[in-house]
């Protein structure tokens, strides 16, 4: 479905970007970059700020201060768009009487997209045979399919889509998942997947940019940022095992919450074999072994628990 | 610029309002030139001077009374045809279709400006059914009373030239109002409320003090029958009997004043368009 030579890696380069809603400042000077050709992951807790600054970013909402480059340009200033840019926002709507073929058909007549075009994408989001009824009728996985086609229509070399998985069954979202593994691998492509679940994303992204109340908190590679992964290992005798596990060099934390004689290994990063084997030699028997969380799983955590990064329309209405 | 144009047709013509729409211009023309040819042929009135009873059509030239009947379905033709120009932009705002049309237009003032192309051939499209819609009623009643059926075709066929216009800019002024008020439901009833009862009668109220009775005729209803030259030929007596006001505008100056309020509208919209966030 695409010419891959064409997808020659755009950036994305967003500079003090603010915006205010009333007293809100729902982004707040924010930079980044988006590396060309690699799949990066727009992480923050609901409220964060991620709709607002893809929206900005597409011309949608009006920056307060700063700027949001494509490639270098403004999106209102590449002639077609749809070409550069493909986009499936949160809150995007379809006329419920027109069908979803129609939609689409609409969106490719202003770029003189062919309707084989649309019938193409129509096949490959799996809605081919929904497309000609009204999208009224439509379920929450077939609105969000509709969106990715409208995203894809004019083949772009970078997409954006907006918790793509919102709203989706687990059969849903494993397809999307798939399906964004095959855009990506699709040579030069960059694309950014906003999320406030980092489970959602984990797998699929090179690059992570999380933002809280608007602000950025980390950017790095998802190895970076993953750091190292802490080992839960439950015994009998946890003061054995940990005695046994620190002489094998690791260090070792008991770890009520997870039950009696449990334990939370740090230094084997994720290596359930080497906890095992410690725990062998030491005649420790093993009532449960498995990884806890990475390092960025702990800080996703904080920041989604923390009262100051808590999502803000919910603090205001409690 | 043509595939935005394209784009706001199919728009138009992928929802059951495309040719629905049309489809009610049809039926209501031909409903209300139906009772109103009916009245003004068959009913017998006393005359202006009083006197023997007559049917009002009786006293008119066979030209203004097929003028009369052919346009009688008017104001439901504008009242639709306002609600079209809603239409085009306050569904994008419900159905918050906007995004879509903003990601693949980014340069918003194309996309009023092919939102005006485009809802003008709508407008026309539907004007075309109006009219057909009263030619066929208008037509029949006129042979049934044996009057002529197309007198004065050049006169005739101007005047329903005129109504396609006035439909047209009555159109562009609902465009505006649906940017103004993006609440969809709240700019449909606001502009139906205003165009059907507060502005008509205003008008009426404002006409019965003399001072202020000229500017009456600038209100864009009584300028759209102006712009008809619906009242020429008739004599201020039956016109006045008819609820009318009988100094009406030169019918090019009223068309002007019809195309000032539909270009202020539609600035309105644009202005507001291109500062509006999205979302
Ligand atoms: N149009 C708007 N008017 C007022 N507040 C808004 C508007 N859009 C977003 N917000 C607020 O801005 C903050 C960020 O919202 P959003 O960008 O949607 O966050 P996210 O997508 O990360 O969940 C939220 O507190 C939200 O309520
Ligand atoms: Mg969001």
């Amino acid at each position: 479905m695409t010419d891959v030579a064409q997808h020659e890696g755009t950036g994305i380069s967003v500079r003090g970007l603010t915006k205010t809603f009333g007293t809100l400042r729902a982004v707040d000077d924010l930079t980044f970059d988006i590396r060309p050709g690699r799949v990066t992951g727009f992480l923050g807790p609901n409220g964060a700020g991620k709709t607002t600054t893809l929206r900005m970013l597409l011309g949608l909402v009006r920056p307060t201060a700063g700027e949001a480059l494509i490639g270098g340009h403004r999106y209102a200033d590449l002639p077609r768009p749809l070409n550069v840019v493909g986009s499936a926002l949160e809150a995007t709507g379809f006329h419920p009487g027109r069908s979803g073929r129609d939609h689409l058909r609409v969106l490719a007549a202003t770029h003189g997209i062919p309707d084989s075009r649309v019938d193409q994408l129509l096949e490959l989001v799996g809605i081919p045979a929904a497309a000609r009824k009204r999208a009224g009728a439509y379920s929450m996985g077939m609105r969000q399919r509709l969106g990715l086609a409208a995203g894809l229509l004019g083949d772009p070399g970078v997409l954006l889509l907006d918790e793509p998985a919102n709203g989706l069954d687990p059969e849903g979202i494993r397809w999307m998942r798939g399906f964004l593994r095959h855009l990506a691998a699709e040579e030069g492509r960059t694309i950014v997947v906003s999320s406030h679940l980092l489970a959602e994303v984990e797998q699929t992204v090179d690059d992570v940019i999380i933002i809280a109340n608007g602000r950025l908190v980390r950017q790095g590679t998802i190895e970076e940022l993953h750091g190292e992964q802490t080992v839960l290992v439950r015994t009998a005798d946890a003061a054995a095992l940990a005695a046994a596990l620190e002489r094998a060099g690791l260090t070792a934390q008991p770890s009520p919450e997870h039950g009696p004689g449990a334990l939370q290994v740090e230094g084997a990063d994720g290596d359930l074999a080497r906890v095992g084997d410690v725990a062998l030699a030491a005649g420790q028997p093993v009532h449960e072994l498995r990884a806890l969380r990475t390092d960025l799983e702990r800080m996703f955590l904080e920041l989604t628990e923390s009262p100051e990064h808590r999502n803000r329309n919910l603090q205001e209405t409690t | 610029m043509t595939g935005l144009i394209r784009s706001e047709l199919r728009k138009a013509f992928t929802t059951r309002i495309g040719w629905g729409m049309p489809l009610a211009q049809f039926l209501l023309a031909a409903l209300f030139v139906g009772i109103a040819g009916a009245f003004m042929l068959f009913v017998a009135v006393p005359g202006p001077t009083g006197g023997e009873g007559a049917p009002m059509g009786n006293s008119l030239e066979p030209t203004v009374l097929a003028r009369t009947l052919y346009t009688g379905g008017m104001q439901v033709g504008y009242l639709l045809s306002l609600v079209l120009g809603i239409l085009s932009m306050g569904s994008e705002y419900r159905h918050k279709t906007l995004t879509a049309t903003f990601l693949s237009a980014p340069r918003r003032g194309r996309v009023i400006a092919a939102k005006v192309v485009a809802l003008t051939i709508v407008v026309v499209v539907n004007g075309l059914a109006h009219l057909a819609g009263a030619l066929v009623t208008g037509g029949a009643l006129l042979l049934a009373a044996d009057k002529a059926v197309f007198p004065e075709a050049g006169d005739l066929l101007g005047v329903l030239a005129r109504m396609l216009l006035v439909f047209v800019l009555w159109g562009l002024m609902g465009l505006g109002l649906g940017v103004l008020i993006p609440n969809q439901v709240a700019a449909l009833f606001v502009g139906v409320a205003f165009a059907f009862l507060i502005e008509p009668l205003l008008g009426v109220f404002i006409g019965m003090v003399d001072a202020l009775a000229d500017v009456a005729r600038f209100f864009p209803s009584q300028a759209s029958m102006a712009a008809l030259s619906l009242y020429e030929g008739m004599d201020s007596a039956t016109v006045e009997q008819a609820g009318g006001n009988p100094d009406q505008l030169t019918w090019w100056v009223a068309a002007l004043v019809l195309l000032g309020y539909a270009a202020m509208m539609t600035v309105v919209g644009w202005v507001l368009t291109q500062r509006r966030d999205v979302g």
